[in-house]
């Protein structure tokens, strides 16, 4: 009995000590732990830098970007011309950035698609590998939303109802790309339920918040950020976050937890990355500019108007490097599971 | 109406605003008109900038740019067969025919005049309408109905400007082909990327269509030259006169309905809608022989959609918060600049800001009347260049167009590999206006046609259950059926006349 105690209390002491590490490996660096200056390494940069953005200037990506590339310079002074590669999921943009110089000039921002593309295909480069994370300056849940007027269900469990009685003609929009996070989320969440949907992929914003408010869909996959004018008005209602637990901002909808989903979610996040290559003190430097940037109270302003504040946001360089990895030992089991991979 | 004059006070009363609505407009035509170098490009440049201005100027501005860069791209087309922006191709079809012809005055005239008719008009719609219309937009279209859509424009493509409707459906099946190249835009499948990752991203339509036009045509007066056949443009400052216009009344009202229809639609905008204006031209046209060698309709057609599909564009935008295109997607970037969302909560929050928009693309659409006019009495005397200073000119501006485009050079290989493709193609009674069309109308048609597939369980009979769908599916099958019935049936010899012996 007192060794059980004992052994209870050793294994408490352990629990609480593991809470309390995770909760310091999670906590956004404050920005009393960075300095406030940093002297430039050898005069870097000299010239306007540049930030390669393999996506269009209208998207979350390119709004991202230039939060952080004025965030960047208001730290440092230092300007950054911003450069947009579209196409190819990002995989343009990431091969030119790969072509141009390693000497900290240039900077990328990428989705975690490129995590999820090296997960699918070796071939792909691991950005924990390739690059250097300078900061995971965006992480977000996904959620299902239905319109806000919607009748034939209001609820999680209606929801769930409605679709098996449909028997696969049931229609959630999307961006259902072979082996998306989307998809391997919907995968998880529709496995559990016994549940069979149509996936109807839009690979833009505009048309797919179109068919669900124009009713072309029951409803829809997407982050809160994307969608805040939807809810904002009233005319998207989230009815599941693909969250393990609640977050504040959406405390009124059921979470994984609220409805017995047990798998880990796949989340939605973007960063900041230099190459490898590029001489140490300039990357260091960069590091310090880009973290520093975030929280900058203009960035801070940016995120919360996009949800990016409702869970830890921010990974540094060694918490980008362990989120990219653990999301894509996550992407690996899952397309094994779905026979994407051997 | 007293919503109109407040926000037309607004506008005017600030000198602030008068400085960026002439900066937008000027800025919108001169960027409009370079090719490649677009509205988009100057727009991308503005948009960290409109932070430091109000929402209402922020938003102002581009929509004006919207309006003008629109506008802006016509003439190089119909002057020197290289559109200023994709939405001005149609216009080469017709345009630069008539520059050759000696009537680029004409050509020029008639494009200012229809822009700014097709835009005032499509600003008129928007003012009253904007709500009740953009609900509608998206609840009667979904993936199914643009496809049709697509389809019933596809179906017409073939009979323009090619040498017989073979070549013609040839054509377009190439551009349908060349549309495929890169990542399947549903299932995200690598597709005819021969391990060049840069194909990923496909095939582009803006260097494809500088290649088409502007470099195949430098070829061409190259050849001309070298042959000793070469003849000047005539310059020509004529323009339309009433009666000519009078009897295109049709041409233009069938486009502003067509260029609104195709502005309210997310994802199509109006590239689209210059397309489908100038193939309802040729559809509707009891002579479709003429189109592409010279005619004013089609230059009409063109340019009164793609400039009604500008106010059509802001609908869904302002109403619903859906960007239909690059530039509305960018507007949302400036909204949310200001820390607004658009959407239905604009019109309860800042209404005063959504009527100062409408006024600005009213009166920018007004402006580009008498600027045009203007501009079309200074810029045909471009024509006066001598060829061998404008040639290299040409093809530098094509040059940095196409790059400029995703800064990537394998768009300045696949400008300059189009270029020669066309030269040979377009001696070869093969069309060129056709696998460009085919291009254009294929991404979105593929896209749409795997997501109506989806929708309607890989069931073809669904689109009995969509009559809009339907209708326009039909439209398009009776359209190449009359194509194949003209082709296959001989047309009726004129008796031959005998001679009467007295």
């Amino acid at each position: 009995m007192t060794h059980s105690f004992s052994g209870s209390k050793r294994f408490a002491a352990k629990f609480v000590l593991c809470l309390v590490a995770g909760a310091f490996a999670a906590a956004p660096a404050s920005p009393g732990n960075l300095p406030d200056k940093m002297e430039k390494p050898n005069g870097f940069p000299e010239r306007p830098m540049t930030m390669l953005v393999p996506y269009g200037p209208g998207g979350g990506s390119g709004q991202l970007s230039r939060a952080m590339a004025e965030a960047v310079t208001e730290v440092t002074g230092a300007a950054l011309n911003l450069e947009y590669k579209p196409g190819g999921s990002g995989t343009v943009g990431m091969k030119s950035y790969m072509a141009a110089p390693a000497d900290g000039y240039s900077v990328m921002e990428h989705i975690d698609d490129a995590t999820s593309a090296h997960a699918l295909k070796a071939k792909n480069p691991n950005p924990a590998e390739v690059f250097v994370p300078l900061v995971t300056a965006q992480i977000t849940f996904s959620q299902i939303y239905i319109r806000g007027n919607e009748t034939r269900f209001t609820d999680w469990d209606s929801y769930v109802k409605y679709v098996k009685s449909k028997k696969g003609r049931s229609t959630i929009a999307n961006v259902s790309k072979a082996g998306s996070m989307e998809r391997v989320n919907l995968k998880f969440i529709t496995d559990h339920f016994g549940m069979k949907m149509q996936q109807i992929s839009f690979d833009k914003g505009g048309p797919r918040y179109a068919a669900l408010k124009g009713g072309q869909v029951d409803a829809l996959f997407e982050q809160p950020g994307d969608v805040r004018g939807f809810l904002d008005s009233g005319d998207f209602k989230p009815i599941l976050t693909i969250y393990k637990t609640r977050p504040a901002a959406f405390k009124d909808v059921p979470a994984m937890n609220d409805v017995g989903l047990t798998f880990e979610p796949l989340l939605r996040f973007r960063g900041f990355y230099v190459h490898k290559d590029a001489p140490a003190d300039r990357v260091k430097w960069l590091k310090w500019a880009f973290q520093k940037a975030w929280h900058q109270p203009s960035f801070q302003s940016f995120n919360k108007k996009k949800f990016m504040d409702a869970i830890d946001s921010f990974r540094d360089t060694e918490g980008s490097v362990k989120l990219i990895n653990d999301t894509a030992a996550i992407y690996r089991k899952a397309y094994k599971s779905m026979g994407l991979v051997k | 109406m007293e919503h109109f004059i407040a926000g037309t006070l607004t506008l005017f009363s600030n000198p602030v605003s008068i400085l960026i609505f002439t900066g937008g407009l000027l800025g919108g035509m001169v960027f409009g008109a370079i090719p490649g170098v677009s509205m988009l490009t100057l727009a991308a440049i503005l948009l960290p900038f409109t932070g430091n201005l109000s929402a209402t100027d922020g938003i102002m501005l581009f929509s004006v740019l919207y309006c003008s860069g629109v506008f802006g791209g016509a003439i190089t087309a119909i002057l020197f067969n290289i559109p200023g922006a994709p939405e001005n191709a149609p216009t080469c079809f017709d345009g630069y025919p008539m520059t050759q012809k000696g009537m680029a005055g004409k050509a020029v005239g008639a494009a200012v005049l229809c822009s700014a008719f097709g835009g005032t008009c499509s600003a008129l719609l928007m003012m009253f309408a904007t709500a009740p219309i953009a609900n509608w937009a998206i609840s009667a279209f979904g993936p199914p109905e643009i496809f049709a859509l697509v389809f019933f424009g596809l179906a017409v493509a073939a009979s323009v400007g090619s040498g017989d409707l073979w070549k013609g459906w040839l054509s377009v099946l190439l551009g349908l082909m060349i549309a495929m190249v890169g990542i399947d835009p549903v299932g995200g499948l690598e597709r005819f990327d021969f391990g060049v990752a840069y194909l990923l991203a496909g095939i582009h339509f803006i260097p494809t269509i500088l290649g088409f036009f502007a470099v195949s045509e430098v070829f061409i007066q190259m050849e001309k030259r070298a042959k000793g056949t070469t003849e000047a443009p005539k310059v020509n400052l004529d323009f339309p006169t009433f009666a000519e216009f009078w009897k295109l009344k049709l041409a233009v009202a069938r486009s502003v309905v067509i260029g609104f229809f195709c502005g309210i639609l997310p994802g199509i905008g109006a590239t689209l809608a210059a397309f489908m204006g100038y193939n309802e031209a040729v559809r509707w046209s009891k002579d479709k022989t003429k189109f592409g060698k010279g005619e004013l309709e089609g230059v009409v057609s063109s340019e009164t959609a793609n400039n009604a599909a500008t106010g059509a564009a802001m609908i869904p935008l302002l109403a619903l918060g859906l960007p239909g295109g690059a530039l509305t997607a960018m507007m949302v970037g400036v909204f949310q600049m200001h820390e607004m969302e658009p959407g239905p909560l604009v019109f309860v929050n800042s209404g005063d800001l959504i009527w100062v928009v409408f006024a600005a693309m009213f009166f920018a659409n007004i402006c580009i009347f008498f600027l045009g006019w203007l501009q079309t009495k200074t810029v045909v005397h471009m024509l006066r260049i001598p060829f061998h200073f404008l040639a290299p000119a040409i093809l530098m501006m094509a040059t940095v167009g196409a790059y400029a485009v995703r800064g990537l050079v394998v768009d300045v290989i696949v400008m300059f590999t189009a270029g020669l493709i066309a030269f040979f193609l377009r001696r070869s009674g093969y069309s060129v206006a056709g696998i460009v069309l085919g291009l254009i109308l294929g991404k979105v048609g593929e896209q749409t046609f795997a997501q109506a597939m989806q929708m309607l369980q890989y069931d073809f009979s669904g689109f009995l259950d969509r009559p809009i769908g339907l209708a326009l599916i039909l439209g398009g099958v009776a359209t190449i059926a009359m194509g194949a019935w003209r082709s296959f049936v001989p047309k009726p010899q004129p008796e031959p006349v005998t001679a009467v012996s007295d």
